[in-house]
């Protein structure tokens, strides 16, 4: 039995190791394929994440990076939040939920908040909350690099409308996260 | 110096002829509960890990222009256009602006395309064109073929009313 339990031990050991846990996303994304091939950055890093149905969520790779986010578009639209909220904010790897109901969004209890249906930050001409949230992100950490991680099925017109948000504050360069193509022909 | 090996030997011996004498039982441990530990956790990194990592495509926009500038915004050239109109499998394409004659090729012909126009087009500019319909995923193929066929020059632009009149299009505006 050793020599199994010593095979067992050292994969153990090797998945620790190389391990990176996914992201908990509050919906399916599923990515389109692209012949890319630069590898998506972990550290600095803010992903914009666009759901088939359109809605729009927001994450940054750090803890504290996301607090202070939070802080500032709370600051920008007078949302008093208690010090426990931020804290549970800055544990979600990312966000879609409007302000409107952010604060009764992060006083919910675990399953509870799971199960809550997030509608996605609103991008629209009237009510642009996006571009503060983006604002946030860049005032929590200069170095911070932008991914579009679009679900393939979203409209263009959601996406586009994402770049011109970007453009508008100044964020000309970004990536669009992409899967490797298969190439049938070459195998 | 190397140790004599001859002592060793006899050392060695010695040593187990009298633990023979002390203590006959074996040590037992009870290995199993480690084991299934071991496996439960390899299972569980094996489940959570991820391995593939995503790539990227790095895309660059134009900065927003200053409402001065927003005046002179280059004009270019009818000619040095190339319209692609993003239909679900098929893209339609066409060369100028006025009565221009559309194309239809697949996804995947569109890099050898754009190489080819590309290489007989000085200063090519491609317009693409996102019908209500299109899919983020064909937006991605197009800019990856835009990419993989060394065009500097493209921008995502409304729809004009030609390509209102092609066949299956509707206006992706709000």
């Amino acid at each position: 039995m050793n020599p199994m339990v010593d095979m067992a031990f050292l994969l153990v050991s090797f998945f620790m190791m190389t391990t990176t846990f996914k992201a908990d996303l509050p919906a399916e994304i599923s990515i389109p394929f692209s012949k890319a091939q630069l590898k998506l950055p972990d550290k600095n890093i803010c992903t914009i994440t666009i759901d088939a149905e359109g809605r729009v969520f927001i994450g940054l790779d750090n803890k504290f990076d996301r607090k202070q986010m939070l802080q500032y578009v709370a600051q920008q639209n007078a949302i008093n939040l208690s010090s426990d909220q931020a804290e549970l904010f800055s544990l979600l790897s990312s966000s879609g939920v409007p302000l409107e109901e952010i604060s009764h969004f992060l006083t919910l209890e675990g399953d509870e908040r799971k199960a809550y249906y997030q509608s996605g930050i609103p991008i629209s001409k009237e009510n642009n909350q996006l571009r503060n949230w983006l604002i946030g992100s860049r005032l929590s950490n200069p170095n911070l690099r932008f991914a579009i991680n679009g679900d393939g099925d979203a409209s263009v017109a959601i996406v586009k409308r994402v770049f011109d948000i970007l453009q508008d504050i100044n964020i000309t360069r970004f990536n669009l996260v992409t899967d490797t193509e298969i190439d049938a022909s070459e195998s | 110096m190397l140790p004599n090996l001859d002592d060793i030997e006899v050392e060695k011996i010695n040593v187990r002829q009298s633990d023979n004498k002390t203590d006959k039982r074996t040590l037992n441990v009870d290995m199993n509960p480690m084991v299934d530990l071991a496996f439960l956790l390899l299972t569980f990194f094996m489940l959570a890990t991820t391995f593939s990592k995503p790539q990227a495509m790095e895309l660059m926009i134009p900065a927003k222009p200053k409402d001065e500038l927003v005046e002179q915004e280059m004009a270019v050239k009818e000619s040095k256009t190339l319209s692609i109109a993003l239909q679900k499998d098929q893209v339609q394409w066409y060369r100028g602006i006025t009565d221009p004659e559309a194309n239809v090729i697949k996804y995947d012909e569109l890099e050898d395309m754009l190489r080819s126009v590309n290489q007989n087009t000085d200063g090519l500019v491609v317009l693409i064109k996102p019908l209500e319909s299109s899919k983020y995923a064909n937006l991605v193929d197009v800019l990856d073929a835009l990419n993989y066929s060394n065009i500097q020059r493209y921008a995502i632009s409304d729809l004009s009313d030609f390509d209102l009149t092609l066949e299956g299009n509707t206006a992706t505006n709000e």
